[in-house]
């Protein structure tokens, strides 16, 4: 059984959707990539299976956020459905059986607390450690994801860090509780690519020596290739592709998944290779039920791709497009 | 790094010789003292020759923004020369350089923070002119329009202000502001790494129609090594205000000889799993060590995996392994 | 590729834009848009809106004379009787037997004409001060920045003294008068003016647009006026709106300290307050007319302020 599938997620702010009907599962110690650009609802995703978005109660007056936000679809952890869970059961499962590792790191560490207090913080609240013991398993945290001399490091404040440090940190936090589903937002993106290198290694050694499942979520294909087992790529709120990562890069079936495999310049194909950008921008879309989103944009549309709702077909390798066949 | 490091070829149209940008560390309330110095450009030479694109990669920190502005004269040099064309640009004084800006431009990493929020794209567009002497509104709409049509955006754009525009079209404005003066040099600091992915290659494939059409000399500065790659002729790689290795674009990427550029090539994923799967990664070890105090000998030394004792004590001669390749490490083989 | 389809594809599309140019427009017009879905923008502008009426129709729209004493022989002192609200006279009569109603009307004028001319003589000078100061700061060099530091300690010291105590002393050096009052308070907002706007201006000062400008080769006098200031003047707007609500309490206060218009028949609401104080325990209503109107304008220039806060700086917004 799937550790966590996402079933019909949609995600809207007032009037505009974020998150448009996302499909995908992960399984227990996978691997599991969500791929797009910005605005296509992969954040919004996350933080929706977190049950970090604002509930529709706690929405202000303002008439802009006119109804707020409005989560529908269905989420399930261990066959229990994350998006209807009251809220101090979803506290407790956060963190100690689901976390998230986000793009910050500064912004995610609270910067008047030491290190130290921010991980036995955790540790007292969901795994009853008190005092040495807590500092004890904070130092072995520290140690776990790499950072060298860490009872020195526990008393330390978070800007007397740098970014690489911060985001081991903030990974520690987040195994702290040896949760069973990891999510990472962009983990590396603000990184360096020396010191992006080294936190994908740990999380590739966390996953493989735990068991820990990792959602991925990153613009950047090359760490997906390297890191994950499935991929689903997102374009405007929904996959329109999803399969197996060797699969995926070997026969890319979506138009925009070509597209934009074709457009990344990579440093082992003959140099000056000329790129073909995908055209347009990711403004240009129409509303998945007029057609495909990317149509537009797509240099295979054809009269069948504004014909109503594209479904995603297939099982092991699905794609949402109409002309597939024909592309092929 | 010594003198005799660059040989100016004769189409060399900029020529940066042993520049250093260094930013005086400043202590005290009421008595300001000088305590140090942050290395940020510590003695870089470089030539770029006319027509070409020179890519600057490294990662934050390295001082490659810094030093991308000090060839502007955004940023003051402490120490040695640029030159651009025949004009010594570190030795023009107010209004002679305020002029000669009109031959050097830059593009900006974040192009909605690089365009007045309050100023429509006409006012944005025009303002080089005006201010470079060019009053004419028939000679400023016609250039404008030029320039839009040379970067792919429609002239009904005029009216417009930056934040109806999306990110790529943002940068490409950016680059007609750029090029409104129709420069000699072009600094690129980034010009991608704020766009979307599916956007990048299009402002890519720009900059480089461009090039062509209007004889432009590049400086492009990255982090991202696949884009340096590909718009790049000659390479230099920058680590801690000094460029340890430089090469033409495709003997570097082929045959890197520093362990740095060794393993920031090595670091990079690929987007295809066969190859990342084989894939033979060097993991530095620890961070970027402070500018302001970098570390004896070879800077590299405190992250490299093949460091020995020679290192710490004695700075690497900047030397020529093969035609044209520039590197500055005690040495060949790694094993 | 059929015709057809490239015109229901570029039907959709479009549909798609229009939605999305109806947030065009410049940043000025786009903040408009949103206070007018606020409602706390809305109430705001409702309450200036109706005292701004008021006060410019004031003299045509007040049923009697602010001045004469109509009804003076109705009024004892000694005995406490202050006729109350009734048909003729909505509000009841003040101590000199003149229509309470007509004077809260035509004092708005003053009171509103003391808010505005001392928030602009704070918006102007204050402007000044820290304009000079952020620009040579920026700009100057190593002298320039000498000259702003004394500026911005000079403009500390006055920020210490309370701004009360500044005003009076302004104030005992003119002489009561009206125009005493707005000076006083005018003068006292200054520093607050020139603070803000030389923050807001060496922020401004950073962003990449201003390195732009200097690498055109655009003069640094123009870069200050035409990119770093206008780009500064958002939260000095909204703080004059803000300043705007206490210059009237102050001037209000000063007034009611005996500082302000020295002509007991003149109707303004500080005064008119003054004045009431010695009746306060036999008729409490007379001080709480111009108090209420007081405090009514002033939460409504406040609220003003506020949205404008806001819809000036979506990202303050979001965070909330």
């Amino acid at each position: 059984m799937a550790l966590l599938e996402v079933e019909d997620l949609r995600v809207a702010f007032g009037g505009s959707t974020a998150v448009d009907g996302v499909d995908f599962q992960v399984d227990e110690g996978q691997v599991v990539g969500l791929v797009g650009e910005s605005g296509c609802g992969k954040s919004v995703t996350s933080l929706a299976i977190m049950g970090l978005l604002p509930r529709q109660s706690k929405v202000t007056a303002r008439k802009r956020h006119r109804g707020g936000v409005t989560v529908s679809g269905r989420a399930r952890f261990e066959g229990k459905d994350l998006l209807t869970l009251p809220r101090n059961e979803m506290r407790k499962r956060r963190g100690q059986e689901l976390a998230m590792v986000f793009q910050d790191p500064l912004s995610s560490l609270n910067p008047v607390v030491r290190i130290g207090v921010q991980i036995t913080e955790v540790l007292e609240r969901h795994r009853g450690l008190r005092g040495e013991a807590a500092r004890k398993e904070a130092a072995h945290l520290l140690d776990r994801v790499g950072i060298p001399d860490p009872t020195r490091r526990l008393t330390e404040y978070p800007h007397q860090l740098s970014g690489g440090m911060r985001q081991r940190v903030l990974i520690a936090i987040a195994v702290a509780c040896a949760p069973r589903l990891l999510i990472a937002d962009e983990p590396t993106t603000a990184l360096d690519v020396t010191i992006q290198a080294q936190i994908l290694e740990l999380l590739k050694d966390l996953v493989d020596s735990e068991g820990t499942a990792l959602l991925m979520i990153t613009h950047d294909l090359g760490v997906v290739a390297g890191l994950c087992d499935e991929v689903n790529v997102l374009y405007s709120g929904r996959v329109v592709e999803s399969a197996p990562a060797r699969d995926l890069f070997a026969r890319p079936t979506h138009p925009y998944t070509v597209g934009l495999l074709k457009s990344i310049p990579r440093l082992d194909l003959p140099i000056h290779e000329p790129l073909h950008p995908i055209r347009g921008s990711i403004v240009d879309v129409i509303r998945w039920k007029d057609g495909c989103a990317f149509a537009p944009r797509c240099d295979s549309v054809t009269e069948k791709c504004v014909e109503g709702e594209p479904a995603l077909v297939g099982t092991e390798h699905a794609h949402r497009c109409v002309m597939a066949e024909e592309i092929a | 790094m010594s003198a005799e490091t660059s040989t100016p070829t004769s189409t060399a149209l900029l020529e940066v010789e042993d520049l250093e940008v260094h930013f005086p560390i400043r202590s005290g309330v009421i008595f300001e003292r000088t305590i140090g110095a942050v290395r940020a450009v510590d003695g870089v030479s470089l030539s770029i020759g006319a027509g070409q694109t020179y890519g600057l990669v490294g990662e934050s920190g390295c001082g490659k923004t810094t030093l991308g502005r000090a060839v502007l004269r955004l940023e003051e040099p402490t120490g040695g020369s640029v030159h651009l064309g025949d004009t010594d640009v570190t030795a023009l004084r107010s209004e002679n350089l305020r002029r000669f800006r009109s031959r050097m431009q830059m593009v900006f990493q974040d192009p909605l923070g690089s365009l007045n929020p309050r100023h429509n794209v006409e006012m944005l567009l025009a303002e080089p002119l005006r201010v470079h002497r060019i009053n004419d509104r028939a000679e400023q709409r016609r250039l404008a329009e030029e320039t839009l049509d040379a970067v792919g955006l429609p002239t009904s754009v005029l009216e417009r202000y930056p934040h109806e525009f999306s990110g790529g079209q943002r940068q490409r404005l950016g680059i007609a502001r750029a090029l409104m003066l129709r420069p000699d040099l072009i600094v690129c600091d980034e010009p991608v790494s704020a766009l979307d992915v599916s956007i990048q290659a299009q402002v890519m494939n720009l900059l480089d129609e461009l090039q062509g059409e209007f004889g432009l000399t590049y400086m492009v500065i990255a982090h991202d090594l696949a884009v340096v790659r590909h718009l790049s002729d000659r390479v230099g790689v920058m680590y801690l205000g000094k460029i340890v290795e430089e090469a033409d674009s495709e003997e570097i990427y082929e045959n890197p000889r520093h362990p740095y550029t060794k393993a920031l090539l090595s670091a990079v994923p690929q987007p295809d799993p066969e190859v990342e799967a084989s894939r033979e990664r060097i993991i530095l070890k620890g961070d970027l060590p402070s500018p302001a105090n970098p570390p004896s000998g070879c800077r590299f030394r405190t992250r490299c995996p093949w460091a020995q004792d020679i290192c710490a004590e004695e700075t690497p001669v900047w030397r020529e392994v093969a035609e044209g390749h520039k590197v500055a490490c005690h040495f060949d083989r790694f094993d | 590729m059929t015709l057809a389809k490239i015109e229901k594809l570029d039907r959709l599309v479009e549909a798609g834009v229009e939605a999305r140019t109806a947030e065009g427009g410049s940043l000025w017009h786009q903040s408009l848009r949103r206070m007018r879905r606020s409602p706390m923008a809305i109430t705001g502008a409702a309450i200036v809106g109706l005292f701004l009426l008021i006060a410019i129709l004031g003299p045509w729209i007040a049923p009697h004379s602010s001045t004469a004493q109509e009804w003076g022989d109705e009024v004892f002192l000694n005995r406490n009787i202050f006729p109350g609200p009734r048909a003729e006279n909505w509000f009841g009569l003040d101590h000199l037997g003149r229509d309470m109603f007509s004077r809260m009307v035509v004092g708005a004028r003053q009171t509103l004409l003391v808010g505005v001319v001392a928030t602009l003589i704070g918006f102007a000078a204050g402007a000044v001060v820290g304009g000079v100061a952020a620009a040579s700061g920026i700009f100057g060099g190593r002298w320039g920045q000498r000259i702003e530091s004394v500026i911005m300690r000079s403009v500390d010291v006055a920020l210490a003294i309370p701004m009360l105590l500044l005003a009076l002393s302004i104030a005992a050096m003119l002489g009561p008068s009206l125009t005493t009052v707005m000076v006083a308070v005018g003068v006292a907002q200054i520093p607050i003016f020139a603070r803000l706007l030389r923050g807001s201006m060496l922020a401004q000062a950073h962003s990449d647009y201003v390195m732009a400008a200097i690498s055109l080769g655009v003069p640094k006098s123009r870069i200050v006026i035409s990119h770093i200031f206008p780009n500064s003047l958002g939260p000095v707007i909204v703080q004059a709106t803000l300043v705007l609500a206490t210059a009237i309490i102050e001037a209000a206060a000063l007034s009611y300290l005996g500082l302000g218009n020295p002509d007991p028949g003149s109707a303004e609401w500080g005064t008119m307050l003054a004045d009431a104080q010695r009746f306060l325990a036999g008729a409490p209503q007379l001080a709480i007319y111009p108090a209420v109107g007081i405090i009514i304008t002033a939460l409504g220039f406040t609220l003003l302020g506020e949205a404008m806060r806001e819809s000036l700086d979506p990202r303050l917004r979001r965070e909330q």
